[in-house]
């Protein structure tokens, strides 16, 4: 769900903190021009994977793991379906195993410069 | 507590059945939608459920009332659609003067708001805008008015994709700040489904699904795959659409855990896709064409 992985965007680069408040359903119901309820549930979907947790009428707060959850489970879900996709797509194209690796190499020198 | 509460609602017209044998509740809080194609009883229902009408036999009950002349429900409610009409003789400024006196939580510093928002003027007349600024200016009128229960049937009929969505925004604003009931009939599903919270699809008069958003998202997916394998796997489950794809390939859409079952069956063999919520909706209600 797309609110969940913004959140989690927004964990992972650090705009949010370990044991601190996390938005609430209403902060981004009107953010996002969602229902409140449709936010709630993408709070949940983190609750339930235990990045975050619920402080008594006090709201949602991050996990002291919260980063390293989100970090493992991106890792093994979403990057690694990526690169299955991008074998797949080499293995269409003909394209070797070394000039794949090369191919991803240039990749990540070309985001390297742009940061600099 | 449910606010609103149907039991074999029927409403006959002549030989025409525009509500048919309707049963279901509304809980308390809710923005819901009514969506359903043109003639699918939409209107009908929301004037059932506003007391403007009476229906044919079953029960409607709204903040446990029968609604149909009924004081108490008049005065919590209000209904906003196209064919509106305010005293000829009364500006703009005029008519939200009276609803402030008229509806009790009238809030006027959100009506003066969106007024000047949308750039209307306080010596215009209700009947010298166009189709899309009457539209808005109605909407200003069903916000302002806060009441308990707040029907809009096609609110935004005429007005442009920038107010639609200020509408959108403005309509979820003023919940957060005043949760009420809303219910509201539109067919753009794909615009309003971030707004909802339920949705009620309805098809000839009929109940065809009601449940939350998040679940119309989840509720369905599409395979895609060779004829012979696709018929082959789906064989004794309920399609709900069916599409050629070229000579050998085909799509069909079927509920999502069944379409999952059949993915573990078949391994590489089948795709499967998403399924958008308002196309969903077209198959469940296109049936008969």
């Amino acid at each position: 769900m797309q609110i969940a992985e913004w959140l989690e965007n927004e964990i992972l680069c650090g705009n949010i903190k370990e044991n601190e408040k996390m938005y609430s359903q209403y902060q981004l119901s009107e953010m996002f021009n969602i229902n409140p309820a449709t936010a709630a549930k993408g709070i949940n979907i983190l609750a339930d994977q235990g990045i975050l947790y619920k402080k008594r009428g006090l709201g949602m707060f991050l996990s002291a793991s919260a980063r390293e959850k989100i970090q493992y489970k991106r890792k093994n879900r979403t990057l690694k379906k990526l690169v299955e996709e991008a074998a797949a797509e080499a293995g269409r194209l003909g394209v070797g195993e070394d000039e794949l690796i090369a191919m991803l190499r240039e990749a990540k020198k070309g985001l390297d410069e742009r940061e600099k | 507590m449910d606010v609103i509460s149907c039991t074999g609602l029927t409403k006959k017209f002549g030989r025409v059945t525009a509500v048919d044998d309707l049963s279901f509740t509304v809980a308390q809080n809710r923005i819901t939608g009514l969506i359903g194609p043109n003639g699918a009883g939409k209107t009908t229902l929301l004037k059932i459920i506003a007391g403007f009408m009476r229906a044919s036999s079953g029960q409607v009950t709204v903040f446990s009332k029968n609604p149909f002349n009924s004081l108490k429900a008049a005065s919590n409610m209000v209904f906003i659609d196209e064919s509106m009409k305010f005293p000829p003789s009364l500006s703009l400024a005029d008519i939200m003067l009276s609803a402030s006196v008229f509806y009790k939580n009238w809030d006027m510093e959100l009506a003066r708001g969106l007024f000047d928002y949308f750039s209307f003027k306080a010596g215009q007349y209700h009947s010298g805008l166009s189709k899309g600024m009457k539209s808005t200016f109605n909407v200003i009128i069903g916000l302002a008015a806060r009441c308990a229960l707040t029907i809009f049937d096609e609110p935004t009929s005429g007005m442009d994709a920038g107010v639609r969505k200020d509408f959108y925004r403005a309509l979820l604003r003023d919940y957060l700040q005043k949760p009420r009931n809303i219910i509201f009939s539109s067919h753009l599903l794909n615009e309003v489904d971030d707004v909802l919270e339920d949705i009620l699809l309805l098809d000839g008069g009929k109940k065809r699904l009601q449940l939350p958003v998040s679940e119309l998202k989840e509720f369905a997916a599409a395979l895609r795959g060779r004829n012979e394998v696709i018929a082959e796997l789906t064989a004794g489950q309920e399609i709900y659409y069916r599409k050629r794809m070229g000579e050998e390939h085909c799509y069909a859409v079927l509920r999502r855990d069944a379409a999952e079952g059949v993915l573990k069956k078949s391994g590489a063999a089948v795709e499967i896709l998403p399924v958008k919520a308002d196309d969903l909706c077209v198959y469940l209600t296109d049936g008969k064409r």
